[in-house]
């Protein structure tokens, strides 16, 4: 019975299937699919595409981790396959991140840990997974290269290529068949940019998640809202430059005073707060995949992302 | 739609005769494109242009005032659908439910609270707004007592939930001077709400079960004389919330809908998500939004992100010029001297508190711009400076004459030397470096 | 006292014990590269002590210098302090080189319309029966002779005093000159004889480096000289800020005002030596200039200028006898100074759109003026928008590693074979390379961009496996000439640092465009014609300045380059003074507006660093033309 809404959209975000399953030539139990749009999101009833998932974030060294999610995870963080397993198993998001936080340690010298942790969490978890490498240029070809192999056929979604630093972290999705995420610092025309020299040098479209790069809430949030904004009504007039789908992470919302300085019985309902106020947002303004670290943000982010997909009991 | 600078000034007289305060028709065009001037200052319009330029700049969601004095708010006056467009202008108003069935004690406890809570956030208060007085048992008694145990704590601004005429005017009769938001009126009772909004001069919300009814029954309020509007898209389904809510902005911004030109008013108890509710009501278009009470930690979320959304995108947050410390520097810790913008000062005070160097922060006034545009608009100059050092004390502060500059100041630094006769060190572009270049530098 | 000489050349001063070896050039008129203004920061103004003791921290300016260097006793002129005789070698690249001045205009016709008369008079000498005053009897000579009536005539006190004496000492003929002031007629000179074809005017471009006069006639419109030279105030400082700085010193503006009006004279001087005219002769002189050089000439404070608000002290023209301005033509001659519109469009861009004709036009026409600072003028016959920023030096060659000004030696043309990556250059004097000037630069920019050799932001591709490819101090970099070709015995380079630099000025220059396109509401396809106002513009490929995204893209037979505007719209007022009406039109039609308060530019600014731009669909040629270029180069 709502009236209908007006604007006469022309594009469509692309479709990115990530992850493999056996039939695939992986070994995901299944694949998830986002992109797909062709309104706002949420936008339609049924609304356009496809629902946005959430990721769960895990890293192989938990010293750059956020002080409250360790809190919460005492020793279940020191070993990244069974911390992927028992988070895919108690919380049920919909894909696993993996940093790789150990390779952006100084003096990191160890590549080999790289294929035997990106193989160990593949063996913990069946879901999708995204991995997040090296931020280094004397370390990237090595450490990108050993993630691709280590996860070939399984159609990883693998990170982070910027501007300055996308040449190997491509080559390494194109030798291996596998997805990317190229983030740009809060600007539309810089992820633009991107997107243009990552084609240039013949990755396709449909390879690519933008990450605009998720300000903190309170602390530049608003840049990247405005941004997400920008990139999805860009994408629905038809820039075809822009028409990937958004992944956005709460990460540096925990990094915030207000999480870092909670009292350690609030902590927890703090941290979820602070990362369901900036991922259910990130959502609504067009991101795809909305990431968090605290494992009890996702019940609730399912919640709210269910709540705007859909009407109580499925219908219109 | 908006229209440019140069298609107004197709529009007028091209005389240049400066009557209206600038210069030529054309900087009058530019100032009445962007909002600055009204149509009316030109003297030598037509009326039927006049009419044409005036509808095209005018707010095409109506502005509506709640309560009155200092805790007062208004809403509407919007003009765009995303904030990057220009700004939302008039954030929503949060609304504290206390029930009629509850004791006093009770509702005295949570008004106090909605009073007294106060989050200060980079110089600005951030507050819950007012209470939303539930009528529950339908009883006028009880609800005129459930006002008044509200008006015996704070003058808040209120909203009087009651759809019976007569329990709402027992409630109007405590407060119906103080502007509460009357709720609501439907089809059936319109007629009395609308006597009571023009009686006690108050705005009405309205409800109806489609928006193509909610345009009618906006129309007939207007034509009872009730016209300070809210529309009530209350539903128990978030995603109907949302795309009502996007529906009726758009129908508003285009105008091609003007009987649905007024602020929004959602029920978040309805959904049973309160937190979910309360962003999708910040995000899209929510004006007025009622909630049980939040839980502090929510609480504190909720007020930041409305601060986020409604900040002026085309006007970065600035931080009081001044000195801050990071740690607990002492007459030898190094200063770091940059700019005013908000996210350049809480970028590099993060970093600094990082590095676990105690160290000072000296912010000067470039009216928010960041390091790069300051430096390249000349508003971070060698006598700004020098003005700040001596303005903030800060010879007084440290034993030492050194003073480091954001890496795209470098251009600046020899001038900066000369004009203060400190000595500058160039720090690095960008603030993560910090710590590398205190380690360098500064050991 | 010390005496410092310099060589080449020997040229001696004596200085007081403790001044710089830069003062002492200054003084014997040895104009150094200053870039600094006399700082110590920017290390251009290199000299070798040969000989005598001198005062010079090396621990402190050592760093720009190479060890060889120091050893032979290289220091800074502006950092040493000489207290005995000593021997001081200046080399070449630290003199303000002779550099190409543009003094060419595209010679736009007008009617003759000077605001000069000269009036050949024979007087009846008073009696007892015609007993009228001197001047009275001069006043109605003229307007019997055709000119202005007796009563609108304004004498100045100096002319008066020299009447009586003047009429009787040449038995009543003489020669009177009338000019049209905008208080009125003036009569300005008084002369014994018949001096009529003698009338001439001058035409200046007061610009912050360089000065350009034209000597006109004013009875036919013809060219008798022309000279250029130095802005004599390089000395003070090279940019227009150092300037300003300088200003606000003790007794700086007077010297500021000085040195302009030296400059002035100076270039008057040679032109009129030339032309053999008497500067006397000269009755009028049009400056056309930027709003910080004709302030600082008339001797106004600029200083509160490059402060918010940025607001001149006068906005409209101005005029004076020339001799207040301390010019040394005939002694109340006309001066007229073009008006400006902001802190930064001044006088020089009301004259470029005068010589572009394009506030005569219907359609919109787009105007450019590019320097370390640009303009940009968007408008026609109705509107005008204009507005104005920094593009940082590396358009014209600053900042760049092998940057120069276009002096001998600056390679200004270059090709790269898009199979061997050979470049082909063409330098300036054609002799060996020394380095790169602004068009050389564009030229290489768009040339490095076909061949694949960087992306469109600018990065260099290491991996393309060629000796040109290669990492120089830890940033990638190309290799133009190889040092056996060049001039001064090193690889002359550009380095992915040069190459974002050049990136991020012709960033702002296309979104200065694109800002006013934008607030006008026009497209690309709207605009008729294009010009280039200046040196820049005129030397560069129209071609590259579009494929690198300096300007929108248009068809290049739309884009014109004006020569130097300033001097141009300079000689359009002095020859036709009705044009002097049209500059006030101008000057009050345009809009200027504020990049920094506009919120969109930042934007724009962000969209076009990216070659051409990230909007590539406003390029459309462009993007076609290096498509062709990537299938000719293969997948890098």
């Amino acid at each position: 019975m709502t009236m209908q809404t007006l604007a006469d959209w022309i594009g469509e975000v692309r479709s990115v299937t990530i992850g493999a399953t056996r039939a695939d030539g992986g070994t995901r139990t299944g694949t998830v699919t986002v992109g797909g749009e062709r309104d706002l999101s949420f936008v339609g009833t049924p609304p356009t595409g496809h629902r946005p998932l959430i990721a769960y974030e895990i890293c192989d060294d938990r010293s750059l981790w956020p002080a409250p999610v360790n809190r919460f995870l005492g020793d279940r963080s020191s070993d990244p396959g069974e911390w992927a397993r028992w988070a895919g198993q108690e919380y049920a998001p919909d894909l696993i991140r993996l940093f790789l936080t150990s390779t952006r340690k100084r003096g990191f010298s160890d590549p080999a840990s790289v294929t035997s942790t990106v193989e160990s969490v593949l063996q913990a978890t069946g879901l999708p997974l995204i991995i997040e490498g090296s931020n280094d240029p004397a370390l990237d070809s090595e450490v990108f290269r050993r993630i691709g192999e280590a996860g070939e056929g399984e159609r990883l979604l693998i990170g982070t290529a910027e501007a300055g630093h996308y040449r190997s972290i491509a080559a390494t999705a194109m030798a291996f068949g596998h997805l990317m995420i190229a983030q740009s610092p809060i600007d539309i025309n810089l992820a633009k940019q991107l997107n243009i020299l990552l084609r240039e040098i013949g990755l396709s479209y449909d390879r690519i998640v933008i990450d605009p790069y998720t300000g903190a809430l309170g602390y530049g949030f608003e840049y990247s809202y405005s941004v997400m904004e920008r990139i999805r009504t860009s994408a629905l007039k038809g820039d075809d430059d822009l028409t990937m789908p958004m992944i956005c992470s709460a990460a540096d919302s925990l990094t915030v005073k207000e999480v870092r300085e909670a009292d350690p019985s609030e902590s927890d309902r703090i941290s979820v707060s602070w990362e369901l106020y900036a991922m259910l947002p990130a959502a609504i303004a067009g991101a795809s995949i909305v990431c968090v670290r605290h494992p009890s943000t996702i019940a609730q982010l399912r919640a709210g992302i269910g709540a705007l997909w859909s009407s109580p009991g499925g219908g219109a | 739609m908006a229209l440019k600078a140069l298609d107004i000034y197709k529009l007028l007289p091209k005389k240049n005769c400066k009557e209206c305060g600038e210069p030529t028709c054309l900087t009058f065009a530019m100032k009445l494109a962007s909002g600055k001037v009204k149509a009316e200052d030109c003297p030598h319009l037509d009326e039927k242009v006049r009419e044409l330029l005036g509808a095209s700049t005018r707010p095409p969601v109506q502005k509506v005032k709640i309560g009155v004095g200092e805790r007062s708010f208004t809403v509407g006056g919007e003009i765009v659908l995303f904030r990057h467009e220009k700004a939302f202008f008039h954030e929503p108003g949060i609304m504290t439910v206390v029930s009629d069935k509850m004791d006093a004690d009770t509702i005295q406890e949570i008004v106090a609270d909605v009073r007294d809570h106060l989050m200060v956030r980079i110089g600005l208060d951030l507050r819950m707004n007012g209470i939303a007085v539930c009528s529950e048992g339908g009883s006028p008694s009880a609800f005129g007592k459930a006002v008044e145990a509200v008006e015996a704590v704070a003058d808040l601004p209120e909203v009087l939930m009651a759809e019976d005429p007569a329990v709402q005017e027992a409630g109007l009769a405590v407060c119906g001077n103080f502007r509460p938001l009357i709720h609501a009126a439907s089809h059936d009772q319109y007629r009395e709400m609308c006597a009571l909004a023009v009686k006690y001069g108050c705005p009405l919300a309205i409800r109806a079960p489609d928006l193509g009814s909610l345009a009618r029954l906006s129309g007939l309020c207007a034509a009872g004389g009730a016209s300070h509007l809210v529309l009530d898209l209350t539903s128990a389904s978030l995603h109907e919330v949302l795309n009502s809510a996007t529906a009726v902005r758009q129908h508003a911004i285009s105008r091609t809908t003007p009987a649905l030109g007024y602020p929004i008013f959602i029920d978040t108890r309805a959904t049973g998500l309160p937190d979910a509710a309360l962003i999708c009501g910040v995000l899209k278009y929510g004006s007025v939004l009622v909630a049980d009470a939040v839980p502090k930690e929510s609480r504190k979320a909720f007020l930041v992100l409305r601060q986020n959304i409604y900040t002026d995108p085309q006007k970065p947050i600035q931080i009081t010029p001044g000195i801050y410390r990071v740690g607990n520097p002492g007459p030898g810790a190094p200063i770091f001297l940059t700019v005013n913008f908000s996210l350049t000062y809480f970028t590099l005070q993060g970093y600094l508190e990082a590095s676990g160097f105690d160290s000072l922060m000296l912010i000067v006034d470039t009216e928010g711009l960041s390091v790069l545009t300051a430096v390249a608009a000349g508003k971070l100059s060698e006598t700004l400076v020098r003005d700040s050092l001596k303005q903030f004390g800060v010879p007084d502060l440290v034993s030492h004459k050194t003073l480091i500059i954001p890496g795209y100041a470098a251009p600046l630094s020899g001038r900066i030397e000369d004009e203060t006769g400190w000595k500058v060190l160039v720090g690095p572009r960008d603030a993560a470096d910090v710590a590398e270049f205190l380690e360098k530098e500064w050991t | 006292m010390p005496t410092v000489t310099f060589i080449p050349g020997f040229r001696k001063t004596e200085v007081r014990s403790g001044s710089s070896i830069l003062q002492a050039a200054q003084q014997v008129g040895i104009h150094m590269n200053v870039v600094c203004g006399g700082l110590g920061k920017c290390g251009k103004c290199k000299v070798y002590v040969k000989s005598g003791s001198y005062d010079f921290d090396r621990d402190k300016y050592g760093k720009f210098f190479t060890a060889e260097e120091l050893e032979a006793g290289a220091c800074l002129a502006c950092q040493t302090s000489v207290s005995e005789d000593v021997l001081v070698l200046i080399p070449e690249e630290s003199i303000v080189q002779e550099q190409k001045i543009l003094i060419d205009v595209m010679g736009t016709s007008t009617e003759l319309n000077p605001a000069v008369w000269k009036y050949a008079l024979s007087l009846s000498p008073p009696s007892l029966d015609d007993p009228s005053p001197d001047l009275t009897r001069l006043l109605w000579g003229i307007e019997k002779a055709g000119g202005p009536k007796e009563g609108v005539i304004y004498a100045p006190l100096e002319v008066i005093r020299r009447i009586p004496r003047v009429l009787r000492e040449s038995g009543w003929k003489v020669t009177a000159t009338v000019v049209l002031v905008p208080g009125g007629y003036r009569l300005i000179d008084i002369e014994k004889g018949d001096t009529t074809p003698a009338c001439y005017g001058a035409a200046v471009d007061l610009g912050t480096t360089t000065i350009v006069v034209y000597i006109r006639n004013l009875i036919d419109g013809s060219v008798m000289g022309i000279a250029s030279g130095y802005n004599r105030q390089i000395s003070c400082g090279e940019d227009i800020l150092s300037r300003v700085t300088y200003a606000r010193k003790d007794g700086g503006l007077k010297k500021l005002q000085s040195l302009a009006a030296e400059s002035i004279n100076a270039a008057i001087t040679e032109a009129a030596n030339n032309a053999g005219i008497d500067r006397d002769h000269i009755y009028e002189v049009v400056v056309a200039g930027n709003t910080i050089m004709t302030h600082i000439l008339m001797g106004i404070d600029p200083a509160y200028m490059i402060e918010e608000p940025y607001v001149p002290v006068v906005r409209r023209y101005l005029t004076a006898a020339a001799g207040r301005a301390g010019l040394d033509v005939g002694e109340n001659s006309g001066l007229f100074i073009f008006p400006a519109v902001s802190d930064f469009v001044g006088g020089d861009i009301i004259a470029d759109i005068l010589a572009s004709g394009m506030a005569e036009r219907d359609e919109v026409s787009l105007l450019i003026d590019i320097g370390t600072n640009f303009e940009v003028v968007l408008g026609n016959r109705d509107w005008m928008f204009a507005c104005a920023g920094a593009a940082g030096p590396a358009l014209e060659g600053g900042e760049v590693l092998f940057g120069m000004r276009a002096n001998a030696g600056a390679i200004e043309q270059i090709s790269l074979d898009l199979v061997t990556l050979t470049p082909a250059y063409r330098t300036i004097r054609h002799v060996r390379p020394k380095g790169l000037c602004g068009s050389g630069l564009i030229d290489l920019l768009a040339e490095l961009l076909r061949a694949c050799i960087i992306d469109r932001t600018g990065r260099i591709n290491t991996a393309i496996a060629h000796e040109r490819v290669r990492i120089g101090r830890q940033v990638p970099e190309f290799v133009v000439a190889w040092k056996e070709e060049t001039g001064i015995g090193k690889d002359i380079v550009i380095t992915e640092n040069d190459i974002k630099a050049l990136i991020m000025s012709k960033a702002s220059v296309l979104a200065a465009c694109l800002t006013l396109m934008n607030q006008a509401g026009i497209t690309r396809n709207d605009i008729a014609h294009i010009h280039f106002s200046g040196a820049f513009g005129n030397y560069i490929s129209k071609e590259n300045a579009i494929t690198i995204g300096l300007i929108p893209e248009v068809p290049v037979e739309r884009i014109s380059p004006i020569g130097n505007g300033a001097i141009e719209g300079a000689n359009l007022a002095l020859l036709n003074r009705r044009k002097k009406k049209l500059i006030d039109e101008i000057a009050r039609k345009i809009a200027y507006i504020e990049l920094n308060a506009e919120p969109s530019f930042m934007d724009e600014y962000t969209g076009s660093c990216f070659l051409p731009h990230t909007d590539l669909s406003m390029f459309p040629m462009v993007e076609e033309m290096l498509e062709k270029c990537r299938l000719r180069r293969g997948d890098p």
